[in-house]
């Protein structure tokens, strides 16, 4: 009995104490939501008012300026950078799972350094390229980029995927005549539905959340949104409550998503190298 | 016969699957790292044309390498920085996955929040940190002066620049070895705890003697990821501190972006770069042979 | 639907052929709106001319069907990304900004399309734009030895001395300070005065340092731009780093080192700092910004002089075009329209901005009183700083072709000054040896010793 209540008390201060910690951690996220809310003047207020009307004129100022493109030009490259490394890497991913030739092993370390590279090693020699190839400053170069590591993505979160689905699903459909093809369109793929998303959105979120390559590679019409909220970071005069509003839009998409596949993260940011 | 030709129709499938990748990898990949290798071997300058394809002496970039000392500082800064932002988000996550690793829904509920940092986008961490290390808007400041103290603009102190970059990148890491030593603490069989618990362990004990033995592996790797992403540190300092002051957090990745970006020294930054490629490739295969990855039959 | 616009065209035609051509063309040119549809992509780094000019925009985009998509940024991005995108001859822009320090290095690569095609061609450039009423002092920085022009100056900044709350210093008994010496007294009688810091500064060392330096009879580069072995670690140049690195640690509000230009500005006009020694554009919205809290405190006065003498830095900023640029015809319509008299007259008159190179704009009316700040004629002060920077070219070490690469070694030199991690002479001789390898690195001949 005694031991029961020690436990609980146990138990209850952890619960405490994680809930503290929580509130640390959110705490400077927290910060820049509700400074994307304030007025110029209300941002530089101390002791920070509790209660204020929150204004919206940070968002709408931000609305009407070149920032609403540069928000488009992520949506766009990032979902191109979703969709042609999907199309490429699953059914690269499922005969690398299934084949018996050794292929797999000889590759894995191309493509992990493909992910882990340093950005700047893609792009000094992309950069001296697209001056030949007209591709500076245009999305479709971005998205060829992005394809550097979320194709070498989408082959490592999806390989495991396959890995777990049993043999003798397809097996069985080529004893009652399906060719190999028809077995990974009508039997695997729809058993992976899961894996694919969770897959999607994070090639989605590593290409949306990329500022290096498109500070190189972009300078007006595709400039994306990460690069777009640097440039007035340091244009008119620091408005702090705009820039707030900007990484605020910045970062909504991704949030949203990433709540969506937490159950994936580990597992996608390792390449696959732990399961979550 | 039949089911040979079976055979070879699949090996064909998986065949026509993986050949495209492998294409599309070896142009996107391989051609521009051959192509960085051979600019690291002349003098390019976009300023003076007559650098380009200049092999004149391939080895200059290589051999200056070692004489300029903002190049050997950064490498310095960058082992400081790597140290102490692995050190600090192994500890940190591994300490809050103890913490957090109980069966109740409403620590399973709170996890996500402890996510949040590491999913936001690089530059608005930056940018929030930017806000926080800003006196005048600073609530840490307001915070600090109420209590009697005064503390210094930190990144434009000395001693405290390259901290409050370790403190902003560690915020941002610590849940992903936190996540990845959770879910491995999940996978712990109970018996190892059930047979602690018998001979009478305290929890301390059973930290040191039973669960690290078993997390070993995942904090190892966890710990090599972390390292190879410290090298790519780019956003935090391009926004907070710009290498500055002086070059107290001129990291080697961001030495190499001057260089090459704004003073259009292209093959010596290219130099610069193939040797953090090489240290890249080195830590991958160490995280490769630790996983045993790419093997069948897992 | 493109009839019509033949004829037009043959209008126009026309219309220059029976000589109305001067005054004339311009109305013409906006029925027919030449440019509809196309974008022209303009950058330039944040200053209160590009806000003033931008208020105008619709009536540029009105008269010639154009859309106008002009980006500011601060001076340090803005040059970097610019430079970045000139060295590709990419197309992305097709205005800019020709910045003072890079102006050698952008003309020197063939980067800029050469202006003089424009302005001699009587089709594309009325002689009454009066190319020619430039100051030569401010248009010096954009042409090639040849005398060919990269653009067209829009300010020709001069370095003054403003003080946001004079009131202040006339409390503690001190005048404006017209010597090092004096500004540091100065500073010492009014620090933390009313929570102000006394100094403040921007962390281009490379701009604010160098009258400091060239005072204490200190230089970048030996005889710019014939020799540019680097002058950084002499008696006078340690001095000089020792001295400046002082008046911002211990004058400078926190975080003093990290403060972009138009950061500063915000501190003075917030009235959070005093002293500070820049080029007038700067110092201008002290008396005239909407949000100044300082109108009725601030002076202006000469930069103080230092023992050796009185340096204020001179610069000049122009509009260019890239050599890549796909819209030329369009861009030139741009500066043509920007820099005109008329334009600038309006921008004096509706918004006082300080910093023009027309020399008709300077002597007028308009200007001086526009530039009589809470009662102070600042126009004669600003050009006494002109001719100070044009009789003896000691500005010639700014527009070398490597000035970015050595102006970013004595900004960090400046800064571990200044932050304590090493000594004026250690600082400084670690600034020269960056300063040597970078040189050789561009392919720069340097003197022996």
């Amino acid at each position: 009995m005694a031991t029961n209540t020690a436990l609980a008390r146990e138990r209850r201060f952890i619960q405490i104490l994680a809930v503290v910690l929580a509130a640390l951690v959110m705490a400077p996220f927290l910060w820049l939501l509700q400074m994307s809310f304030k007025t110029n003047a209300q941002v530089f207020q101390f002791p920070p008012p509790l209660i204020f009307t929150p204004t919206l004129e940070n968002y709408e100022a931000l609305w009407t300026s070149g920032f609403r493109q540069s928000f488009v030009n992520s949506l766009v490259v990032a979902g191109a950078a979703t969709i042609a490394p999907m199309l490429l890497g699953v059914p690269a991913a499922y005969a690398l799972s299934r084949w018996q030739a050794r292929i797999a092993g000889t590759f894995s370390l191309w493509i992990l350094v493909s992910r882990m590279a340093p950005p700047i090693a893609f792009t000094i020699p992309y950069f001296l390229a697209y001056r030949h190839l007209e591709l500076l400053d245009t999305r479709t170069g971005l998205v060829i980029i992005y394809m550097t590591f979320n194709l070498s993505l989408v082959i490592w979160m999806m390989r495991p995927f396959f890995d777990q689905l049993p043999r003798a699903l397809e097996e069985a459909a080529w004893i009652d005549g399906a060719t190999t093809a028809q077995g990974f369109f009508r039997i695997i793929l729809p058993l992976s539905a899961p894996g694919l998303a969770a897959t999607a959105i994070l090639c989605f979120l590593f290409a949306w959340n990329d500022f290096f390559f498109a500070l190189i590679l972009t300078r007006t019409e595709a400039m994306t949104a990460p690069v777009a909220v640097v440039n007035f970071m340091n244009y008119e005069g620091w408005e702090w409550g705009r820039i707030a509003a900007g990484g605020t839009m910045v970062m909504l998409p991704v949030l949203l998503f990433s709540l969506l596949v937490r159950k994936y993260l580990v597992h996608g940011l390792t390449g696959g190298a732990v399961k979550g | 016969m039949a089911r040979g030709g079976a055979t070879r129709a699949r090996d064909r499938f998986y065949a026509l699957c993986v050949a495209p990748s492998l294409a599309v990898l070896a142009v996107i990949t391989l051609a521009p790292a051959i192509y960085l290798l051979v600019t690291s071997f002349t003098p390019l300058d976009l300023t003076r044309p007559e650098t380009a394809w200049n092999f004149a002496r391939p080895f200059e970039n290589y051999r200056q390498m070692p004489a300029d000392s903002r190049l050997m500082n950064s490498l310095w800064v960058q082992a400081k920085l790597s140290f102490w932002t692995v050190t600090l988000q192994l500890l940190i996550g591994f300490g809050f996955a103890l913490l957090l690793n109980m069966r109740s829904r409403f620590l399973e509920a709170l996890r996500t929040v402890f996510l949040i940092p590491m999913v936001l986008p690089p530059i608005v961490v930056a940018i929030i940190w930017k806000v926080l290390y800003t006196p005048d808007i600073s609530p840490l400041h307001w915070g600090t002066t109420l209590l009697g103290f005064t503390v210094p603009a930190l990144i434009t102190h000395p001693d405290w620049a390259l901290t409050a970059i370790i403190i902003a990148d560690t915020w941002q890491w610590f849940p992903f070895t936190m996540l990845m030593t959770l879910a491995a603490l999940q996978m712990m069989p109970q018996e190892m705890v059930d047979a602690a618990k018998v001979d009478g362990a305290s929890a301390w004990q059973m930290t040191w003697h039973v669960t690290l033995p078993f997390l070993k592996g995942v904090l190892l790797v966890a710990g090599l990821f972390r390292l190879i992403d410290s090298i790519k540190a780019f956003p935090l300092i391009f926004i907070l501190t710009e290498g500055g002051p002086g070059s107290v957090t001129e990291v080697t990745n961001y030495y190499s972006f001057l260089q090459a970006f704004n003073f259009s020294f292209l093959g010596y930054s290219s130099a610069i770069t193939v040797v953090m490629l090489a240290a890249t490739v080195l830590m991958s295969w160490a995280i490769i042979r630790l996983v045993g990855w790419g093997q069948h039959g897992d | 639907m493109s009839e019509p616009r033949t004829g037009r065209r043959h209008l126009l035609l026309g219309a220059s052929a029976l000589g109305l051509g001067a005054l004339a063309a311009p109305p013409v040119l906006g029925q027919a709106r030449p440019f509809a549809g196309q974008t022209l992509n303009g950058a330039a780094f944040q200053s209160t001319f590009f806000e003033y000019l931008r208020a105008f925009f619709p009536e540029f985009e009105e008269r010639t069907g154009a859309k106008l998509n002009f980006n500011t940024q601060a001076f340090p991005v803005y040059n970097q990304r610019t430079d970045l995108e000139l060295s590709t001859r990419g197309s992305a822009l097709d205005v800019i900004n020709v910045t003072f320090i890079y102006s050698g290095r952008w003309i020197g690569a063939g980067w800029l399309t050469n202006l003089s095609e424009f302005v001699n061609d009587r089709n594309r450039t009325d002689p009454a734009w009066d190319a020619a009423d430039f100051v030569s002092g401010a248009q010096s920085a954009m042409q090639d030895a040849r005398g060919n022009t990269y653009g067209f100056a829009w300010e020709a900044g001069a370095m003054l001395m403003a003080a946001s709350r004079a009131d202040l210093i006339d409390q503690a008994g001190k005048a404006m300070p017209t010597t090092f010496d004096e500004l540091i007294a100065a500073c010492d009688a009014v620090q933390g005065k009313e929570n102000m810091s006394a100094f403040v500064a921007d962390q281009l060392h490379h701009w604010n340092w160098i009258p400091y330096l060239m005072g204490h009879g200190g230089k970048v580069f030996r005889d710019p731009p014939g020799n540019l072995t680097p002058e950084l670690a002499t008696p006078q140049a340690i001095r000089a780093a020792g001295w400046y690195a002082e008046l911002l640690s211990k004058y400078g509000p926190s975080g003093v080192l990290s403060f972009s230009d138009d950061q500063a500005m915000r501190t003075q006009i917030a009235g959070r700092a005093n002293f500070r020694t820049q080029a007038i554009t700067w110092l201008v919205p002290l008396a005239k910004h909407a949000d100044s809290t300082v109108k009725n405190t601030v002076r202006y006065a000469l930069m103080p002089a230092g023992p050796q003498g009185n340096f204020p830095g001179s610069n000049s900023h122009g509009l260019g075009i890239p050599v890549g640029s796909r819209r030329k015809e369009l861009a030139w319509e741009f500066i043509k329209w920007a820099l005109s008299k008329e334009m600038l007259n309006r921008i004096v008159e509706t918004r006082g901005y300080p910093s023009v190179c027309r020399r008709s704009v300077i002597t007028g009316e308009a200007f001086k009183q526009a530039m009589t700040l809470n009662g102070q004629d600042v126009a004669s002060l600003y050009l006494q700083v002109l001719e100070l920077g044009g009789r003896s070219g000691y500005m010639k070490y700014r527009t070398v072709p490597v000035f970015p690469q050595v102006g970013d070694t004595i900004n960090r030199g400046i800064a571990r000054i200044a932050t304590r991690q090493q000594d004026a002479q250690a600082s400084m001789r670690q600034a020269q040896q960056d300063a040597i390898q970078v040189l050789q690195r561009a392919g720069v001949t340097l003197d022996a010793n």
